[in-house]
């Protein structure tokens, strides 16, 4: 067999050269500099600038606001992650048994994918709006609801308004990890055991694990990093500095306020925290998950 | 001899369609408003364009204030920032401490560096104190200044039959009867600008050490120490549990739409809000803010100026800071200063403007405009009229996150404004670091 191998040492490095220029540029040049403005202070225009040593991130954590941002984050991205991936689940197997109308059924489950978080953010405020809002309306009928005033109403306002888009990533991720599926498989089960859900628990889901261990990766990283623009056009973080995201904050912080030796150390405390999760996700989780 | 007419056209079509973007020295102006008021600022810049044929301004619309001062100063760092940009009253101790770095120009130096009459005096008093330096020295060149009014919806008042308050006790005594109607007796649309800033200014308390920042630099906010402020907010939290002061979030708008639909009988907003509600089917005045005689001692003082200056950013040519010093002028011209007073309800900013509307007895025919000037020009205040005070838009923020706990009862008063003043002081210490 013929070996097709560069003649010269440095070919491989002129293919590799877009990618790297553009990576680097877009990636590397940042995450340097974010490390740079963590440790210097600095004034809006980038003057008076001196290394700080770890006084920004000092500043941080005896910010009573971070501690609070942070547990919120997590709640978040834990409900979202719940809620969208077990919706996104069962739209999944409901619209796999469908027979007639089938990619009608799709498409409309999946465009809500294709919406913008911001967009998505403005599409909630119709409905949570105090004047002319439905589930406003239905919700302060119930419990006198009110998201500027109670903290967990507004976390209600957010956690809709978060998992709705994520749906449908789910589902469609969902639905053709059923369809890999092998045919052979559910028929042998059917065979074997009468009760659809236990079917369901014990053959179906197992098989799906993969499928559900990439989506809650993705849903953590979305909760992490996109719902930034949903917080931004609905809450503002009301009641009173509540339904800030770690995201959320860093903005507030380094392009609102203009601290960015603040808002670059809570980047890097954000970087260590998704760099322990996906750790933890990597090592513990994935050795459970059989892939076929 | 055809193909040399062809040539001769072709070279004068291409002389004439490139040689006015030659001639022309272009400005660019980028600015913080939008819809109605951005709009505004179009038509300003059209209306100087086709006033002489030498300069171009182009304005360019960047969203929000904070979007624009970070997108001015995202600009400045990558060395393509514009002429001149609009930044809020927030802003202001940030673009005044960037003078000594060279960032900005000062108003009154541009026009001793290129020999330019800037006629600084021409501004008035309140306007001009608020962007100048410790010196008094004009550094922002006021534009669009505010300040903090109050709405009243007539017909309201008129089916409870009562008069406009002009002081919170006179507030506090028909407030029951206006919520017996069925109506929200008051709403306001800004706890940092309104019910804090400008609640010092009005009863002509110091809001933070160092003279307000004029002196020194400021190291803390007053808040917790000042006991006419915590009384204030206790009477607020008064109001709000009777249901006489309603709360909806954050939200300029969410606070103010309630009067906007008639549903509520005071509104504190801005008297550039003007414009944008005149035309609602509702009968309203315009009233100044009212102030507790029982602190005052029975007299008003003037507020503090807010929404935005305007700043000339350094590293252009001599010839364009000529043309920027001309639409300069051609913006501080009686003419225009009373048109976008006119238009918007921003109060006039220079003297001429205010003797031009004395001649032509604007206020006779648009008395709702009177307000805002006559607020500011109150006389007596011995506090400076404004603070210079870092990271204020974050300390404004630090505001938002503890005043909202004083009214669901989480924080008590004191230490709201505890909590506050101690997250003010690191902000503070902050900023100081970096001067």
């Amino acid at each position: 067999m013929k070996k097709v191998q560069f003649k010269s040492k440095y070919t491989q490095y002129i293919f590799l050269a877009p990618t790297l220029i553009i990576i680097s540029i877009f990636l590397y040049l940042p995450i340097v500099q974010t490390f740079r403005d963590a440790f210097t202070t600095q004034d809006a225009f980038g003057f008076g600038r001196f290394f700080a040593g770890w006084d920004n991130f000092k500043f941080v954590l005896s910010d009573p606001s971070y501690l609070v941002a942070l547990k919120f984050t997590f709640i978040y991205i834990f409900v979202i992650t719940v809620i969208s991936c077990s919706l996104g689940l069962l739209l999944a197997v409901q619209a796999n048994k469908v027979i007639h109308g089938k990619s009608a059924y799709k498409t409309l489950l999946i465009w809500p994918y294709a919406i913008a978080p911001a967009v998505v953010g403005v599409t909630a405020q119709y409905f949570f709006s105090e004047r002319f809002g439905i589930l406003y309306a239905l919700f302060n009928s119930l419990w006198g609801f009110d998201w500027t005033a109670n903290i967990f109403d507004a976390y209600i306002y957010l956690f809709i308004a978060g998992s709705w888009k994520q749906i449908s990533a789910n589902f469609i991720f969902f639905l053709a990890g059923l369809q890999t599926i092998q045919k052979s498989v559910i028929e042998a089960s059917l065979i074997d055991c009468r009760s659809s859900l236990r079917r369901f628990w014990t053959i179906t889901f197992p098989l799906l694990m993969p499928t559900t261990f990439f989506l809650v990766i993705i849903n953590i990283t979305y909760g992490f990093f996109d719902t930034f623009g949903i917080i931004d056009t609905t809450t503002i973080g009301a009641p009173s500095g509540e339904t800030k995201t770690l995201v959320y904050k860093a903005y507030i912080d380094g392009f609102r306020g203009l601290d960015l030796g603040a808002a670059g150390a809570q980047s890097i405390i954000m970087m260590l925290l998704v760099l322990i999760i996906t750790i933890i996700q990597f090592r513990y989780i994935e050795g459970r998950i059989h892939y076929n | 001899m055809k193909f040399i007419r062809t040539k001769a056209v072709a070279l004068f079509l291409l002389f004439f369609s490139i040689s006015p973007s030659f001639a022309k020295t272009e400005i660019h102006w980028w600015y913080g408003n939008s819809g109605f008021l951005g709009d505004v600022i179009i038509e300003i810049a059209k209306r100087f364009n086709e006033s002489q044929d030498d300069i171009v301004v182009i304005p360019t619309g960047k969203g929000s204030y904070e979007d624009n001062l970070s997108a001015t100063i995202a600009a400045y760092r990558a060395g393509d920032h514009p002429h001149y940009t609009q930044v809020y009253d927030a802003g202001a101790a940030i673009m005044v401490a960037q003078v000594k770095n060279g960032v900005v120009i000062g108003f009154e130096e541009m026009g001793e560096k290129y020999g330019i009459d800037v006629n600084a005096d021409n501004y008035i008093p309140q306007v001009k104190n608020f962007y100048a330096d410790a010196d008094g020295k004009m550094i922002g060149v006021p534009f669009n200044s505010s300040t903090c009014i109050m709405y009243a919806n007539m017909d309201i008042l008129k089916k409870v039959g009562v008069d406009v308050p002009t002081t919170y006790e006179e507030f506090e005594e028909i407030a029951q009867k206006i919520k017996d109607a069925g109506y929200i007796p008051l709403v306001q649309s800004h706890d940092p600008w309104i019910w804090t800033e400008n609640f010092f200014s009005r009863h002509n308390l110091l809001m933070t050490d160092g003279n307000n920042g004029f002196d020194d630099v400021p190291t803390k906010t007053l808040f917790s120490e000042t006991p006419e402020f915590i009384t204030h907010w206790t009477k607020v939290k008064e109001w709000h549990d009777k249901g006489w002061y309603a709360y909806k979030g954050r939200g300029w708008g969410d606070n103010q739409a309630p009067f906007n639909a008639g549903e509520a009988a005071f509104w504190f907003g801005s008297s550039g809000s003007f414009g944008g509600i005149k035309d609602l089917p509702i009968n309203f005045t315009t009233n100044q803010i009212p102030y507790w005689s029982s602190i005052t001692g029975g007299k008003a003082y003037p507020t503090f100026i807010g929404g935005a200056a305007n700043w000339i950013l350094n590293g252009h040519t001599e010839e364009e800071y000529a043309a920027l010093a001309k639409f300069i002028k051609f913006m501080g011209s009686p003419e225009m200063d009373l048109y976008y007073h006119n238009t918007t309800g921003y109060t006039v900013v220079t003297k001429g403007g205010g003797q031009l509307a004395e001649t032509i007895n604007f206020y006779r025919t648009s008395p709702y405009h009177k307000t805002a000037p006559e607020q500011l020009n109150l006389e007596g205040a011995t506090i400076p009229g404004g603070y210079r005070a870092g990271n204020w838009p974050q300390i404004r923020e630090v505001i938002y996150e503890n005043f909202p706990k004083i009214l669901t009862g989480e924080l008590s008063v004191e230490e709201a404004m505890k909590r506050t003043d101690e997250g003010a002081s690191k902000l503070l210490a902050q900023f100081a670091k970096t001067l």
